[in-house]
C-alpha cells in the first residue's frame, strides 16, 4: 500500500480508519544507535569521572577504594541506560538519535508509548546490548524489526517524518503537451466530469511508454472520450489523431475550469 | 469528486493539523489549551475521514499517502496512555505495587522455591564434603570472624552502601530482564544466590560462628532476598507469558505482563537502597547480635505487613439489616 517501499503496520484507528505506519528499519535503527552513543558515552565517562573525583576526596581506605572503584563503573552503567530511559520518556518515545533519523517509538496500537512500555523495553535493554549481539539478530530476523525490549513492551519504532509534504502531494504531475495548443472548440465537454478529467491528466503527464502502448492507450482513451461527448457521425474531432484529441479536449477542461 | 476539488475544498485543515503537530512539544499536547486540544481531535478526525475518502477514490494519489503519515503522526499526539506524574508515586506505593506483589503470588512462591533449592543444595553441598569449604568460602571470613573483626564497621562506609545498593538495583534488573530469555538467566541468578547463602551458612555452622554470621546477615538480608525473590518473580512471569500465552497472542500475553511486572520490579527495587544501607552501617557495626537480629526481624515485620495488607480493598461488614425485607418461601 502507501509508503511504498517500506515495510508497515497498519493499526485501526477508534474512528474505524487505518492507518499504515512505515516501520524503521535496521540500518537507520542502529544509525540512530550510534548517534545515541555518541551522548550515551561521554556522559558515561562524565559520570565516572565525577564519581571518582568524589570517592578519591572522600575515601580513607583501600576496601573503600575498591567500593568506589566498582561503585564509579555501575553507575556509568546506570547513567548509560538511564539515558535512553530518560530521553524517550521525557521526549514521547525519541531519544535525539531516533528525532534525528525521523524515528519514534509507539505501542503497536499506534498510540504514544507510556511510561511503563519505555520503562520494559530501556530495563530489556540490558539483555539486549550485554547478550551480546542479541538485540541485532532479534531485530534481523524479527519481521518488523523490533529487538526484545520492543517484543516485550507491546513498541514498535516507526518513521515519524513526513515523506510526502502537503505541496508536493497537491501540485499535480506535470503535464507533458506536445502542441499546447488549445485547438478548435469542442462541443459537448459539459458532459467530461472531473473523473475523466483526472484521467486525461494521469495520461498526459505519464512519461516512459514505449510509442506503440502510448498510441494504443491514446486510441483507446479517446473512443471513450468521443462517446461520452456524443458528438455527431461527421465531426472534425472525430478525425484528428488521438493524442492530439486528447491534449486539446485536457486543455479547454482545463481553460474553462479557470 | 474529482481530485483537485477534494485538495482545494480541505487542503485547509490538512495544513491546520500540520501546523498543530508542530506546535506539540515533547511528544505531547500537554502545552496547549483544552480548546486548542479539542481542535485538533476535530482536526484529526477529519483528517482521517478524508484518508478512507482518498482511500477509496484516489488510491495511487500522493495525497492518499500524505494523508496517511500525516494521520500517523498525529494519532499518537492524541491517543496515549495516562501520563506518568510525580503524584502517582505515593499511592503507587501505599496501594498499586503492594496489590500487584500480591497478584504476582505464584511466580514469586517459584522464585522464593529456586532461592531455597539453591540453599539447600549449597548447604548439603558442603555437608557432604566439608574438605570442599575452603573453596567454596573465603577462608579469610573464618580468620576475620575468628579474629573479631566482623563486626566492628566496614570502612568508608558510604561507598559501601553505594556500591551495594547499585549492584543490587543491577541483580534485581537483571533478574526482570532474564525473563525475556524465558526466565532461565533469571533461574540461575536465584539459584546461586540460594547456593552462596546455603554454602557459607554450613560452612560457617562447621565453623560456629552462627550467631556472628546470622547478625551480619538478617539486618539487611530480609529485605534484600525478599526484593531479590520478586524480581526473579517479575522474570518469570515474563518467561511464562512466552511459553504459556493462553489465549492470547505470544507478544500481546508479554506485553501485558511485561508493564505490570516492570513496575513490580522498579517498585522493589527501590527498596534496595533501605537494604544497602542496613548493609553498610547496620549489618557490620558494632551494634550487639541481639539488636542487629531484632532490626531485621522489624524490617521484616514492615515489610510483610505492608506488602500483604496495604491497598486492600476494605471488606463490606456483614451487619444485621433491620429494613431487610423478610425472605418469603416460593
Amino acid at each position: 500500500m502507501e509508503s511504498g517501499q517500506f515495510d508497515t503496520i497498519s493499526v485501526r484507528t477508534s474512528d474505524n480508519v487505518t492507518l499504515g505506519y512505515s516501520i524503521a528499519g535496521l540500518g537507520s535503527r542502529l544509525v540512530a544507535q550510534i548517534l545515541d552513543n555518541l551522548v550515551a558515552v561521554p556522559l558515561a565517562l562524565v559520570a565516572i569521572l565525577l564519581y571518582g573525583g568524589v570517592a578519591s576526596a572522600f575515601v580513607t581506605s583501600s576496601e573503600g577504594a575498591g567500593f568506589a572503584g566498582a561503585g564509579a563503573g555501575f553507575f556509568a552503567a546506570f547513567v548509560y541506560f538511564g539515558y535512553f530511559f530518560v530521553a524517550e520518556a521525557v521526549t514521547g518515545g525519541k531519544t535525539p538519535g531516533k528525532s534525528a533519523m525521523g524515528l519514534r517509538v509507539i505501542r503497536l496500537d499506534g498510540s504514544a508509548a507510556d511510561f511503563g512500555a519505555l520503562a520494559v523495553r530501556n530495563v530489556i535493554r540490558i539483555v539486549d546490548v550485554v547478550v551480546v549481539l542479541i538485540g541485532i539478530v532479534v531485530m534481523f530476523f524479527q519481521p518488523q524489526t523490533r529487538r526484545l525490549g520492543d517484543l516485550g513492551a507491546g513498541t514498535i519504532v516507526v518513521r515519524d517524518r513526513a515523506m510526502v509534504t502537503l505541496a508536493s502531494a497537491v501540485a499535480p504531475p506535470p503535464v507533458i503537451l506536445r502542441t499546447p495548443d488549445a485547438g478548435p472548440a469542442i462541443d459537448g465537454l459539459d458532459r467530461i466530469g472531473g473523473f475523466e478529467r483526472d484521467a486525461l491528466r494521469v495520461f498526459l503527464s505519464r512519461q516512459g511508454l514505449s510509442p506503440k502502448l502510448r498510441a494504443d492507450l491514446a486510441a483507446d482513451i479517446a473512443r471513450r472520450v468521443l462517446d461520452r461527448l456524443q458528438l455527431p457521425p461527421g465531426a472534425p474531432e472525430r478525425f484528428w489523431p488521438p493524442e492530439l484529441f486528447i491534449e486539446r479536449v485536457y486543455l479547454q477542461l482545463d481553460q474553462r475550469h479557470r | 469528486m474529482s481530485l483537485d476539488a477534494f485538495i482545494a475544498e480541505r487542503q485547509g485543515r490538512w495544513a491546520a493539523l500540520e501546523a498543530a503537530i508542530k506546535t506539540a512539544k515533547r511528544g505531547r499536547l500537554r502545552n496547549q489549551s483544552a480548546s486548542d486540544i479539542e481542535r485538533f481531535g476535530l482536526l484529526l478526525r477529519q483528517a482521517s475521514s478524508d484518508l478512507a475518502i482518498a482511500r477509496r477514490d484516489h488510491p495511487d494519489a500522493p495525497i492518499t499517502e500524505y494523508l496517511n503519515t500525516l494521520c500517523a503522526r498525529a494519532h499518537p499526539l492524541l491517543y496515549r496512555g495516562s501520563p506518568w506524574r510525580i503524584g502517582a508515586v505515593g499511592p503507587f506505593f501505599a496501594t498499586a505495587l503492594p496489590r500487584s506483589f500480591r497478584a504476582a503470588w505464584p511466580y514469586i512462591v517459584a522464585s522464593l522455591a529456586l532461592m531455597v533449592i539453591g540453599f539447600i543444595a549449597g548447604w548439603v553441598a558442603v555437608d557432604l564434603r566439608p574438605d570442599l569449604r575452603a573453596s567454596l568460602v573465603p577462608p579469610s571470613l573464618f580468620d576475620e570472624m575468628a579474629r573479631g573483626q566482623i563486626g566492628t564497621g566496614v570502612q568508608d562506609a558510604p561507598f559501601a552502601a553505594a556500591f551495594i545498593i547499585q549492584n543490587n538495583i543491577r541483580v534485581a534488573l537483571i533478574c526482570f530482564a532474564g525473563g525475556m530469555l524465558l526466565g532461565i538467566p533469571t533461574a540461575l541468578v536465584l539459584l546461586t544466590n540460594g547456593w552462596m547463602l546455603g554454602t557459607v551458612a554450613a560452612a560457617v555452622r562447621l565453623g560456629g560462628y552462627d550467631v556472628q554470621f546470622w547478625s551480619l546477615i538478617v539486618p539487611h538480608g530480609v529485605l534484600e532476598l525478599s526484593v531479590i525473590v520478586i524480581s526473579g518473580g517479575t522474570g518469570l512471569m515474563l518467561g511464562d507469558a512466552i511459553l504459556r500465552p493462553g489465549q492470547l497472542r505470544r507478544g500481546e500475553a508479554l506485553a501485558r505482563v511485561a508493564v505490570r511486572a516492570v513496575l513490580l520490579v522498579l517498585g522493589a527495587a527501590s527498596l534496595l537502597v533501605i537494604a544497602g544501607t542496613l548493609e553498610a552501617f547496620v549489618s557490620p557495626s558494632a551494634l550487639p547480635d541481639g539488636a542487629k537480629l531484632a532490626i531485621g526481624a522489624a524490617v521484616g515485620v514492615l515489610l510483610y505487613s505492608w506488602l500483604l495488607l496495604a491497598g486492600r480493598s476494605p471488606r463490606r461488614r456483614r451487619s444485621f439489616q433491620f429494613d431487610r425485607p423478610a425472605e418469603t418461601p416460593a
